[in-house]
């Protein structure tokens, strides 16, 4: 599984409601942390379409537009908890980009 | 009756050398109006030469101090324009980011109390350098007249509890990982993501039975 932790916190409600509306990306609870995992078997084997703003995760990667989560930087960038089975190829001021690890 | 084991009341007094000290009552007493409210005048003794001083103290909030030494005929060591403050300069090539990790951050209680000291400040010789919106916090920023940075700040909402819990999975991991070859991020992240789940189902679980009574303990 390729997951990342996010905590339970206000500030971080934006990163969880842009993952949550992305169809190839699961949201659980693991006490108060929140769980974004990527769907599918491994990068690429539905094509990379990117699906728009707040949607742009490929299959088996997690993608995550900033400005869609509307978090302020300092927020952003001390956003994830945790990495499970991850690697992080993309943090920036335009995303983050998660890969198997 | 159990004495508890965090007895601990804050900063009695935080202490730093001066060679300026008219400037430093000017920033403290007269610009952020910190009641001056201890001090001490001796003369130097012992078995090292220690010169005569004055150590002088101002008020910071709930009874915290900042406290001054004054060292007459003491001259500072090191190259004046290096990188640094009163009490060191640093080896050139040392990043700003590193020069100020070592900071005292004063809390106020609001935003009024945030914009109050920055008005102080920018009507003095040390204005604000800088105004950040942190994660949780919003600070204010200046060098005192010994290069010492201090910070004022406000925070934006209470602490959760759950932030105390990630707050000792963090430190956990960093200990783990900081202790092993080639330290990153993404290997602190990684091993805190397993006890995250070793721990935080059951510190959930527990803090929902009783709760008021959480505690960061696994």
């Amino acid at each position: 599984m390729t997951a990342v932790f996010v905590l339970d916190v206000p500030e971080n409600r934006g990163v969880i409601e842009v993952a949550g509306q992305d169809p190839l990306l699961t949201v659980d609870e693991v006490g108060p942390y929140f769980r974004i995992s990527a769907t599918g078997e491994s990068a690429g084997d539905s094509g990379d379409e990117p699906l728009g703003a707040g949607h742009s995760s490929t299959t088996g990667e997690i993608v995550i537009d900033r400005r869609a989560t509307a978090c302020r930087h300092a927020v952003w960038y001390s956003a994830i908890a945790g990495l499970q089975g991850a690697r992080i190829v993309q943090h920036d001021k335009n995303a983050l980009r998660v890969v198997p690890g | 009756m159990i004495k508890e084991e965090h007895r601990a009341r804050g900063v009695d007094h935080a202490a730093f050398p001066t060679f300026d000290p008219a400037a430093t009552v000017r920033f403290y007493r007269d610009v952020l109006k910190f009641p001056v409210v201890h001090s001490i005048c001796a003369a130097g003794w012992g078995p090292d030469r220690h010169p005569d001083f004055i150590h002088f103290f101002f008020d910071i909030g709930n009874d915290d101090r900042i406290a001054f030494f004054y060292y007459f005929g003491h001259e500072p060591a090191g190259a004046p324009d290096a990188r640094g403050d009163a009490w060191a300069r640093l080896p050139e090539g040392t990043p700003e980011f590193f020069a100020n990790s070592r900071h005292l951050a004063i809390h106020v209680d609001s935003e009024e109390d945030l914009l109050e000291y920055r008005r102080r400040l920018d009507e003095s010789e040390w204005p604000c350098e800088m105004q950040v919106m942190h994660e949780t916090i919003e600070s204010i920023y200046t060098h005192d007249p010994n290069g010492y940075m201090i910070e004022l700040t406000r925070a934006l909402r209470p602490v959760t509890p759950q932030e105390d819990l990630d707050a000792a999975l963090t430190v956990d991991a960093l200990c783990e990982v900081a202790s092993g070859p080639e330290a990153t991020l993404e290997k602190l992240l990684t091993r805190k993501a397993e006890l995250i789940v070793e721990r935080a189902e059951a510190w959930e679980r527990a803090r929902t039975a009783a709760p008021g009574t959480e505690t960061v303990a696994p």
